[in-house]
């Protein structure tokens, strides 16, 4: 393994275009103290201005996932009242959105939320520790998947779940079997459960197969988990159907495609955000001695931005800069677009590559990606001999 | 500050029943659409009323919710406002009496520098909504049919006199059934809070004295004398002992029971002028928390950080992060990343200041979300652990 001469660069075995395909050069000890200093800056001059103006934007967040709520819920009642065309029409209407609704419960507001983004206003209704959000999963089980796992080890194999979510295999670093072969059919299932597949993900249910944890004990780790899907479930198909009388069924069908559009939706953001073709992943050996900018640096290479407008970066729960949200996880992301500026200027400046793209092409490297490694397939030139994938 | 607080009283069957149903949130959003007071949980409270009290202060005057648990005239309530986007908490004395239509007021004294008070002193309007903590204190005085007695003298500087305004008010309704002196200090004769009406109030109860006293001009008028506390303006003011009281009776206020309220250092002046020799003696010191006086990290020293759900008291050194420091002591608090971005080791402080070691920024605003491994003690500090 080939060894630069400082301590400071000792973590990633070599800051090289072989390693990290997205540096333009190799970048000095002096160069990546003077990166990590300028992302700082950047993030203490940002928090040095927040105030009224962000805490009225969260506000307003939280207004429209209520309006927007109870609109589609109503739309669904009514669209059972309506003559002939107008039925569908106003069904279809309250169905998305409603689940615009839940797509903004999630994202912009209940994900960001609970990252402490908003923790400076000492408001009780986004406090990150205490935000419960609308989807069968808990928001103790995403603290510590998300905001810990994730965030902490992101795209380094055997530390972030996140890579594959243990479903697919996307990367060549990750072991190929014959079941993989399937896997478009398993990453369209997962799409449609998506809420499901990130309520059970910190309850690693692999391990009771392989004997690692008996049954009893993941019965009791999940009780928290089933608690709160009985209630989103008795909630969306039980509660508002009885309420709507007569057009119980209008309402129990209208909930459950307004759940499926926020899975599909949630689903293909996230994967945008990690999956694209110039995305980097590490193995473990580059978290041994890792200093901040190497973080910053692994963060950046590790992401992938959505170019679009307002209406994309509010839908997409400003994901849409996923670069700008992992180098800040708990900065207010509404602060993410004009943060995006100096980003890109940094980067360009020492020579890292800015990863963006429209939705369509992202998404759509993120498709191959899926079927390519459902095929037998191999690191290439990525790893210099002796350096472990996982 | 004591802990003697009027508790709400405890909530009914149907409200039992429905609160795992309900998300308090969701809930005020549409109720607030139709009273802005309307509240699942939080105690609400709508400005009715603004006058300026003074030079610099201000009387708002609220009309609570259903929540509001009510209060004994002396006490004291923390009132939270949305200041540039953050919830800032300051403790207020209430100063009126408890009233048939359930209002309360508080006086606000503008401090510089003050978030909160410059804030309600300058832009709070009627039909602005605060939100109120419960009353707290034991400065209090028996209630009916149980009166006060005896002689009573009250000691009040600048803010000091809120509370003492409360009692006052309230010996006025009960007929004044002691003998009361009230000596108010301030740097100026503006800055008199109720100084028409305590002289009113002076002029109709015949065993009321007050006195006004300015430290930082010359007096004028009958009932103004100038200079600070001290032992012969304090003899001058209570008159001489009662012949009848005893012998040994050395000071004006022998047989009185004082109660003294203001800035940290003039209670301190109070009590060491009259704490011995007075027939009681209680106080209430107000010193504002100033950003410019906080204390800094101090490597060497250590702190007692209380932690409040486990009632444990302990002691740590403030030379490394609250997360090792706890951590050392035996104690195991949620953690991840140890760097600062996962916020899981994050607890609320509920007082106290520490300092960020990722920003460098010091804080002490009560009631607010730490990150225990980036955080590091500069004072005694309690936790929410």
């Amino acid at each position: 393994m080939s060894q630069a001469p400082s301590s400071a660069t000792a973590a990633l075995p070599v800051l090289h275009p072989g390693i990290h395909r997205g540096l333009q050069r190799p970048l000095s000890p002096q160069e990546l103290s003077d990166f990590g200093a300028e992302i700082e800056a950047l993030r203490a001059r940002t928090v040095a201005d927040l105030g009224e103006r962000d805490a009225r934007y969260i506000r307003r967040i939280f207004a429209a996932v209520r309006w927007t709520e109870i609109a589609g819920r109503i739309l669904l009642v009514a669209g059972f009242f309506m003559p002939g065309a107008w039925s569908w029409v106003t069904w279809l209407v309250g169905a998305f959105t409603l689940g615009l609704s839940k797509i903004l419960d999630n994202m912009e507001l209940g994900h960001n939320v609970i990252h402490g983004q908003f923790d400076w206003m000492g408001d009780p209704r986004f406090s990150g520790k205490t935000f419960e959000w609308d989807i069968v999963g808990t928001a103790d089980n995403w603290r510590k998947t998300h905001n810990f796992k994730h965030h902490t080890y992101t795209n380094v194999h055997g530390m972030d779940d996140d890579i594959g979510y243990d479903v697919l295999r996307l990367f060549p670093e990750q072991k190929w079997h014959p079941a993989a072969l399937f896997q478009p059919l398993y990453a369209v299932i997962f799409a449609l459960l998506f809420q499901w597949g990130v309520a059970i993900q910190n309850l690693r249910v692999g391990r009771v197969f392989i004997g690692r944890i008996t049954w009893a004990r993941l019965l009791k780790e999940a009780a928290p988990t089933l608690r709160k899907s009985r209630r989103q479930l008795v909630k969306d198909y039980l509660v508002f159907p009885l309420l709507a009388g007569p057009a119980w069924a209008s309402v129990f069908a209208g909930n459950l495609v307004a759940n499926g559009l926020r899975n599909l939706w949630t689903y293909t953001v996230i994967f945008c955000g990690h999956f694209t073709t110039d995305v980097q992943t590490f193995p473990k050996a580059v978290l041994k001695d890792e200093s901040r900018p190497q973080w910053y640096l692994r963060q950046i290479l590790g992401s992938s931005n959505l170019s679009g407008g307002k209406a994309l970066h509010v839908l997409t729960g400003n994901l849409s800069h996923q670069i700008e949200h992992h180098l800040f996880p708990d900065v207010p992301a509404n602060r993410y677009a004009e943060m995006a500026v100096e980003v890109r200027d940094i980067c360009r400046r020492y020579g890292i590559h800015y990863n963006t793209g429209s939705m369509a092409g992202q998404f759509a490297q993120v498709v191959w990606r899926i079927l390519r490694h459902s095929f037998p397939s191999s690191p290439s030139e990525a790893m210099p001999e002796g350096v472990p994938a996982r | 500050m004591s802990l003697t607080a009027t508790a709400p009283a405890a909530p009914s069957l149907a409200r039992r029943l429905l609160d795992p149903m309900v998300d308090p949130a969701t809930f005020d959003f549409w109720a607030q659409k139709l009273n802005p007071v309307w509240s699942w949980s939080r105690t609400l409270a709508r400005v009715v009323e603004r006058r300026t009290e003074a030079q610099d202060a201000v009387t708002l005057v609220l009309q609570p919710n259903g929540h509001w648990a009510g209060f004994r005239p002396g006490q004291h309530l923390n009132v939270s406002a949305e200041v540039a986007g953050r919830r800032v908490t300051r403790s207020y004395s209430l100063t009126d009496i408890p009233r048939r239509d359930g209002r309360i007021a508080i006086t606000v004294k503008r401090v510089d520098g003050g978030r909160l008070s410059t804030h309600l002193c300058e832009r709070t309007r009627v039909g602005d909504v605060l939100e109120l903590g419960e009353a707290f204190g034991d400065m209090t005085l028996p209630q009916a049919p149980r009166h006060a007695q005896g002689r009573w003298l009250f000691l009040a500087a600048g803010s000091g006199i809120t509370p003492l305004m409360a009692l006052t008010r309230q010996l006025c309704d009960q007929g004044m059934p002691v003998d009361l002196i009230l000596i108010y200090w301030a740097k100026t004769r503006a800055e008199f809070c109720f100084a028409a009406e305590l002289r009113a109030l002076a002029r109709h109860h015949p065993r009321l004295q007050v006195h006004f006293v300015v430290t930082h001009e010359s007096a004028q008028g009958a009932d103004e004398h100038e200079g600070f506390i001290d032992h012969g303006l304090l003899t001058r003011l209570c008159g001489a002992p009662d012949a009848a009281t005893t012998a040994t009776a050395t000071v004006a206020w022998a047989d009185h029971q004082v109660l003294a309220c203001g800035p940290g250092g003039f209670v301190d002046a109070a009590r060491a002028l009259t704490a011995t020799t007075a027939r009681s003696f209680m106080a209430e010191g107000f010193t504002p928390s100033a950003p410019a006086n906080l204390p800094m990290a101090d490597d060497t020293a250590a702190v007692t950080v209380s932690l409040t759900r486990s009632g444990r008291t302990l002691t740590v050194p403030s030379g490394t992060s609250l997360l090792e420091a706890l951590e050392a002591q035996g104690l195991n608090p949620p953690s991840g990343c140890r760097m600062g971005v996962c916020h899981t080791c994050v607890c609320q402080r509920h007082s106290g200041t520490t300092l960020d070691t990722l920003t460098g920024e010091r804080s002490a605003e009560p009631d607010m979300a730490v990150r225990l491994c980036v955080s590091r003690a500069c004072s005694d500090l309690s936790l929410d652990l």
